[in-house]
This record gives structure tokens, sequence and C-alpha cells, in this order.
């Protein structure tokens, strides 16, 4: 009786919700770990990565904003190329973000080291 | 049982025929495609708070239809550019934000509230946000306040929203520490995909359907 009346609530609630649009892979929990736990960075970074892998590997849409996290990621460990690649990849998937992530890549450009970058 | 059944298929053809009530004609006009969601301002005691609800914006708002500036990058591009407090940051013009970023609009968003009171035999969870939407040319689009509370051992209300808060938290509050997220993901839910004021479909949503 109770788990019915919590799944009809539930089902009114959500009644009027439009399916999602993405798959977000556990992005904003990941991403909420890593403020509380700061070492949790890393665990958002290898999520961001095998998310984003697989969603590539199916031909699925990234949601987003998820390229460019996982860029920002890369460019705060010094892993600039990656990083660049990720701000591309964004651009490519959602033009809105063109503006921004070129002049991420440039100041990547204009900053990076030819050598010895770490990965 | 029967009732309760009549009750909620009411409630189920009454939801989606609520009439706008909010004039959204603003928002119509600026027709935005991007969002840049900023860093939040704390009203709140919890020096954390921010943070974690910067977190709980992005998937509501993309949901919703449009292209969300990521926050964590946005977080650090500020931070690059001298913006570390939200207070500072919802100070500066919205077209020079908007500009920065090359958004159509700036999503502001207040704490109010975020705090558990203990009792002896209960605990009240609060959140309380403001929520306020501007366009690229400084014109307010939408704002909106939401306000939610829980109290796990209080059953008495009886109110379908208070059951279904109650049992998507419930979970969550046998930690010692209350977690706040489940109900600022729904107070997000509520504010941007299920209240008649929530803002109109974006293009990524009208082209799905």
């Amino acid at each position: 009786m109770k788990v019915l009346f919590i799944a009809a609530a539930v089902a009114t609630l959500s009644g009027c919700a439009a399916p999602t649009l993405y798959n977000w892979g556990g992005y904003d929990d990941a991403l909420y770990s890593s403020y509380k736990d700061p070492s949790k960075s890393e665990a958002l970074r290898l999520k961001l990565e095998a998310h984003i892998a697989a969603m590539d590997t199916a031909g699925t849409k990234v949601a987003p904003g998820l390229y460019a996290e996982l860029g920002t990621l890369y460019l705060q460990s010094g892993a600039k190329s990656k990083a660049a690649e990720m701000y591309a990849k964004e651009r490519q998937a959602w033009p809105e973000s063109a503006q921004l992530m070129t002049a991420l890549i440039t100041n990547i450009q204009r900053t990076a080291p030819a050598a010895g970058e770490k990965k | 049982m029967k009732l309760a059944a009549i009750f909620f298929s009411c409630l189920l053809l009454a939801g989606c025929a609520v009439p706008v009530k909010k004039d959204m004609s603003a928002f119509a006009v600026a027709a935005p495609r991007s969002i840049l969601v900023v860093p939040t301002i704390n009203k709140s005691l919890d020096v954390d708070a921010p943070n974690y609800v910067l977190a709980a914006l992005p998937v509501p708002v993309a949901e919703k239809g449009f292209y969300v500036f990521p926050v964590n990058t946005t977080k650090f591009v500020l931070e690059q550019e001298g913006y570390y407090e939200g207070e500072r940051i919802h100070q500066e013009p919205t077209p020079v934000l908007a500009k920065m970023f090359g958004a159509d609009a700036v999503l502001y968003v207040t704490i109010n509230r975020w705090d558990a009171q203990f009792a002896l035999f209960t605990t009240v969870v609060t959140v309380d946000f403001d929520y306020r939407m501007v366009a690229k040319d400084g014109t307010e689009l939408w704002k909106e306040n939401k306000k939610l509370q829980y109290q796990p051992q209080n059953n008495t209300s009886g109110s379908p929203m208070a059951i279904l808060v109650g049992a998507v938290i419930n979970a969550a509050l046998t930690r010692a520490a209350p977690n706040y997220m489940p109900l600022t993901k729904q107070a997000n839910q509520e504010v941007f995909l299920l209240s008649p004021n929530a803002i109109p479909n974006g293009p990524y949503r009208k082209t799905a359907q």
C-alpha cells in the first residue's frame, strides 16, 4: 500500500516531465563529490573519460559541457594538448560554446611548452 | 486506496494543464540558446553550499533544452580572471559576463537557506534558493524562489509532495550528517521542469519533441 502510494506520487510528479535529452553518466554527483573532497577530482576525470568514450563508441551525442569539463581537468593537471582536444570536441558538438572554446584553445597554444608536457 | 488512485489520476491530468502564470514574453523575445550558470551567492552559514548547489544546476537547465556552459570550466575561467566570490560575480553587469563567454543569458542563483535544525526527536532540513535569469542585453527574463523543507520523522502532513520528498530523501538522512543534495535537486527539478512558472523549453528540447 505504502509502496503503491509512493509509486503513484512519483508518477504524478514525473507525469509531465518530458523524457530526458541526455545521458549524463553521473556527472553531477561526481562533480559534487569532487567539490566535497578535492581528492575525488581524479574520480571525476576517470568517470568523464569512461562515459565520453562509451558515448563516442555508441555514436550517442555527449551532453553539453562534458567534453569541456574533462578538458579543464586535463588543463589543471598540465595535460594541455589533451585539454585542447577536448575543447575542440566541445566546440564541434555545441556551436554555442565556440567563442569560449576558441579562447581556451588559443590560450593553451599561446602558453603550451613545446616538450616535456605532463600526460 | 481507490480514493488515492482517483486523486492521483486527477493530479496527473491537471498537472499538465495549469496555465502559465508569469509573463514570459521577454523570454520569448530574447529566445536564448545558451545559458551561463555562474557561481552562486551564499547567504547560508554553510561555506560549502555554493559549490554543491552549482554542481546540481547544469543538468536540469540542459534537460530543458539549452546549451549550458560547463559550470566547473566557467568557475575556473572566472578564477583565472580574478573572480573568486559569487557576490563579486553577481555584481558584474550581465552584458560583461555574457560577452566574456559568448552566452545568450546568465543564470544567477542565491542560496538563502541551507540548514538543518536539530531538535530532540526531529530534524528539519531546509533549502531556499532565488533564481534569476538575465539576457545578454541586461533584460531580466525570469525569476523564481523555491523553498523546500523536509522533516524525516514527521509524516503527519500527508501531502503528496511531502511523501515524495520523504521517499527521495529518506535514504540520505540515515547518515549522521544531513545530505542536502536530494532536496536541492528536487528544488531545481520543480523550478526548471515541473512548475507552471518554469522557463520555456530551449531549442534542443523543441527539436527533440
